[in-house]
């Protein structure tokens, strides 16, 4: 790497951060240790048991889970108000810094995406970048592992597309993996060992990442003017939700997420984590120290690392690179699920991930740091099933206590305080506290909100953002027993190495079908309403207690349903609620590609006759979607590794000539989809294909491609 | 360029031995294949199409086994790619089976489609900058590679490695069959030495008042 400083590292000073961590957990351990004592003498006044002292275990374990969280929004909130000098654009001066002779790549790891949105989204990145003056800092890569022909030939497409359009010759390049081993950490792997070394620095995006120019270029300046860091990790924004549950979820994003990351900032400095991507990563250490080994063992825990994120930024950091989280850059966006079915799905795989996490805890010369926020990650999930053992755990103790005939007259509280309060007034109490600690983060970040003028306005006015807080707190009730079955669901299947498959989402023009949410809740249904009669007969006084978690449960249907309606989302826009500053005052970058989305919406024909191999069709018909294709064929044959594969796939071969006419006299029905496959990544066949399918009489063709050539050239 | 479509059909009703109508598919072919290419020019279409027809015509009266479609197709391959093969300055004998593609690339690059239809397969010669763009016109999927090759460190994991590789421990199936064996006699113990009653007195105790409690409300 010609441009690469030398690897000369000092560790970061550990006083200062070991103080942080001490006050902030402490502050957590306190808080959870005095409710707990609380809790631990409710329950003692009805008498000691077994069952008890797992309900208080558990108690224990969750209060303090929501204490650290509630924490997070305290301190974040007094930093943002009495400001810090801690944080990496504060360190030192960095926008004076010279990058002319630094190469970055932004890279695009994609599978299987919506290649439209994919590049539109890089198209926004690359013009803002252009309106910097500083584009040729900075070269594009699409990272494609899709499996799908159609998907990969899309992608083909719209990259020659957009390079024509953007005269980007040169600037975006598309690189297509024929095996896809490892995933994105793979694909990224891949991608350093074919061009890491010309890049000084590489910003790893998602598919649906959009950054700003100016924002990669603080990047840049930033990493120069701090060579002890390895990686900065910016906080997206999400944003261009239109259905009820995407914009309520980018609300509470921009609203809370400040105050929660000045928290986790505070104690985290320059120990941060990384999320996978809209970070920038210096390449030469990321190579040395972040290639992922294999877990020992079986699934769940053994394997490849499927959640790579938390791991590299634990391994750069117990080399002694810095990990700084750049929470108050502007600028980096990214996309979130439009309905609570699409979110469970993502969770369900982050989830398996994380629990491999487990495993990772005990890698020896991990940073405590990196533990800490590995178990966030696990706890993220493993909270689900704790959360439900402790509502069981409750119903359980509730039952024995009246139906074995014990005595439900309780003793005085051993609390000189409260010996003259009844047992309900004791266990409202402590409820009000674990409420108050819940909501308490919510509370401040409206503080928060309510001090700063134009963020204000940003979000529609104190009083529309505090009606919003509101109708979020009441959405986010209800959707939390939910994600409670859910995670529950994937923690147990995950531990016991079951995988559970999920069929593609059926959405109608407007999101969620009723008859796919009810495929997909009845079972949440059942519970709910098993649970509710059952607690109804033991106790409607206890029943009440229950209803916001029952009522999630029982109308999981309607709730799927309408909060993934864009209309919805629609009308409480149009009424000013959850609004953030990306709505209300949209970037130049965000509404380019809102625009251009729009348009290919408008103008692009989505006939579902011509959905069927439609990229085998282009492939092969138009000739220059063919030309694209066979010359990209043509240089991977200049990687050795890439040769390696195609030779593997069969490329060359007198058999996959053999598909190629099987081809052209049955369609693409007559060949399997591996078969398909290794005509598509045969650049000899592809070109015979292309010349056959235009010079052979129809009737030397199959049906399938008389009506393609004819639909094709009427599309064209 | 060479003159349009001169051969009329004769009495019969045909032209160079062929019936109108596979003239007719020979054409819709060969349209197709330049409304492909974005020929979106009518006259110009329409111009390109007779050319290659009058060329397959001349070739039909010589090779009577072929169909019109299939003449016109090979046609209208050599007349693309005899021209590419004149405006990139490369030989057309096929040599180079990639020229087709080569020229089709450059056709796209240079933007023929939205700028440089009038030249498409017109003889030379050309204005410059539709012949520099068509003669630099490369494609790079990726600039030169720098290959290396990233090792991963294996990570320590201490005792918890063993643990992993539990089950592939020698004997240790074995060993847990040996050990359910001795939880089976001393289950079997247990319940021949007052385990039956003790577990039916828990029963008795527990479970009753609330089975009690189901007949009556459930």
């Amino acid at each position: 790497m010609s441009d690469a400083p030398n690897i000369s590292v000092a560790a970061a000073p550990r006083l200062r951060r070991g103080g942080r961590l001490f006050l902030f957990y402490s502050s957590a351990v306190l808080l959870t240790g005095f409710v707990s004592m609380l809790f631990a003498d409710l329950l003692w006044r009805t008498g000691w048991s077994a069952s008890r002292t797992v309900l208080l275990v558990l108690f224990i374990v969750l209060f303090l889970l929501t204490a650290i969280g509630c924490m997070h929004g305290v301190y974040g909130f007094f930093i943002r108000i009495f400001g810090t000098s801690r944080r990496i654009t504060a360190l030192k001066n960095f926008k004076e810094q010279d990058i002319h002779a630094v190469s970055t790549a932004i890279i695009f790891p994609i599978y299987n995406e919506d290649s439209m949105r994919v590049l539109e989204g890089l198209r926004a990145t690359y013009e803002s970048i252009e309106r910097t003056g500083q584009l040729d800092r900075f070269d594009f890569f699409i990272l494609s592992d899709s499996t799908n022909p159609d998907c990969w030939i899309e992608e083909e497409r719209r990259w020659s597309e957009l390079v024509c359009d953007l005269d980007a010759l040169g600037k975006i390049y598309y690189r297509r993996r024929l095996f896809s081993e490892a995933r994105k950490s793979g694909n990224i792997r891949d991608f350093l060992n074919t061009w890491g070394k010309r890049y000084r620095y590489f910003i790893c995006c998602d598919a649906d990442s959009v950054m700003r120019g100016e924002t990669l270029v603080d990047l840049v300046k930033l990493m120069e003017a701090h060579p002890t860091v390895g990686l900065i990790q910016t906080v997206p924004a999400l944003v261009n939700a239109e259905s009820l549950f995407g914009r309520i979820q980018q609300f509470a994003n921009r609203l809370y997420a400040p105050v929660f990351i000045s928290g986790l900032n505070y104690w985290a400095l320059d120990f941060g984590n990384y999320w996978g991507h809209n970070a920038i990563i210096r390449t030469e250490p990321f190579m040395q120290f972040c290639d992922l080994p294999q877990l020992p063992g079986r699934k769940p825990f053994g394997g490849q690392i499927l959640s790579h994120d938390f791991v590299e930024a634990a391994l750069m950091l117990r080399e002694n690179w810095q990990v700084w989280l750049a929470y108050d850059l502007e600028g980096s966006y990214e996309e979130a699920p439009q309905s609570l079915i699409e979110n469970a799905q993502r969770e369900r795989r982050w989830c398996q991930g994380n629990l491999q996490h487990g495993l990772v805890l005990f890698a020896k010369g991990l940073r405590g740091v990196s533990r800490i926020h590995l178990i966030f990650g696990i706890f993220g999930y493993v909270a689900s099933p704790l959360w439900l053992a402790f509502l069981l755990t409750f119903d359980w103790i509730y039952c024995a206590q009246k139906y074995t005939g014990l005595s439900d007259i309780t003793v005085q509280s051993f609390n000189p305080y409260l010996k003259n309060w009844s047992g309900t007034a004791h266990a409202l109490l402590i409820f009000t506290i674990c409420m108050t600690v819940i909501m308490l983060p919510k509370f401040l970040s409206l503080l928060d909100l309510a001090r700063d003028w134009p963020r204000r306005t940003a979000f529609g006015g104190l009083h529309k953002a505090t009606i919003s807080v509101i109708g979020e707190t009441l959405f986010s009730t209800l959707h939390a027993p939910l994600l409670m079955l859910w995670h529950t669901r994937s923690v147990l299947t995950n531990l016991a190495g079951i995988t559970v498959g999920w069929t593609t989402q059926k959405r109608d023009a407007d999101g969620t079908s009723w008859l796919y949410a009810l495929q997909r809740h009845w079972g949440h249904m059942l519970i709910g309403l098993a649970w509710g009669v059952f607690n109804w007969k033991l106790d409607p006084g206890l029943f009440w207690w229950f209803t916001p978690l029952l009522a999630g449960l029982v109308f999981s249907v309607p709730l799927s349903v309408l909060t993934s309606r864009r209309n919805v989302g629609a009308r409480a826009k149009s009424l000013g609620l959850f609004l953030t500053p990306e709505e209300t005052k949209p970037p130049l970058e965000l509404v380019s590609l809102r625009s251009r989305m729009k348009i290919h919406h408008l103008t692009e024909d989505k006939s579902p006759h011509f959905c069927v191999h439609v990229g085998l069709a282009a492939a092969v018909l138009d000739p220059y979607v063919n030309a694209v294709h066979v010359s990209l064929l043509r240089e991977k044959q200049l990687n050795p590794v890439y040769a390696e594969h195609l030779r593997k796939i069969g490329a060359g071969t007198d058999a996959v000539r053999e598909f190629g006419e099987k081809l052209l006299a049955g369609g693409p029905g007559k060949l399997k989809a591996d078969e398909r496959m290794a005509v598509l990544a045969d650049q000899g066949v592809m070109v015979w294909l292309h010349q056959q399918a235009w010079l052979r009489p129809d009737e030397k063709l199959a049906p399938w491609w008389r009506a393609m050539i004819r639909e094709f050239s009427q599309r064209v | 360029m060479e003159p349009a479509l001169k051969i009329l059909p004769d009495v019969s009703g045909e032209i160079a031995g062929r019936s109108l109508e596979e003239w007719n598919a020979a054409y819709v072919k060969v349209e197709n294949y330049f409304h492909a290419l974005r020929i979106r020019n009518k006259p110009l279409l329409g111009q390109m199409v007779l050319r290659v027809l009058e060329r397959a015509q001349r070739r039909a009266a010589a090779e009577p086994g072929r169909s019109a479609t299939e003449l016109a197709g090979e046609e209208m391959d050599k007349l693309v790619t005899g021209w590419f093969a004149e405006v990139l300055q490369t030989s057309p004998a096929g040599t180079d089976q990639m020229l087709s593609t080569r020229g089709r690339l450059a056709l796209l690059l240079a933007d023929m489609p939205g700028k440089w239809q009038d030249q498409f397969l017109r003889p030379g010669p050309w204005p410059l900058e539709f012949v520099v763009a068509m003669r630099e016109s490369f494609f790079r999927a990726g600039p030169d590679f720098q290959l290396s090759k990233m090792t991963p460190r294996p990570l320590d994991l201490g005792p918890i490695t063993t643990l992993t590789n539990f089950g592939k421990l020698p004997y240790v199936r074995m060993a847990l069959v040996w050990i359910l064996f001795a939880l089976l006699l001393v289950t079997v113990f247990w319940l021949t030495h007052d385990g039956f009653g003790r577990v039916k007195d828990y029963f008795q105790e527990h479970f009753q008042l609330l089975l009690d409690w189901f007949r009556q409300n459930v």
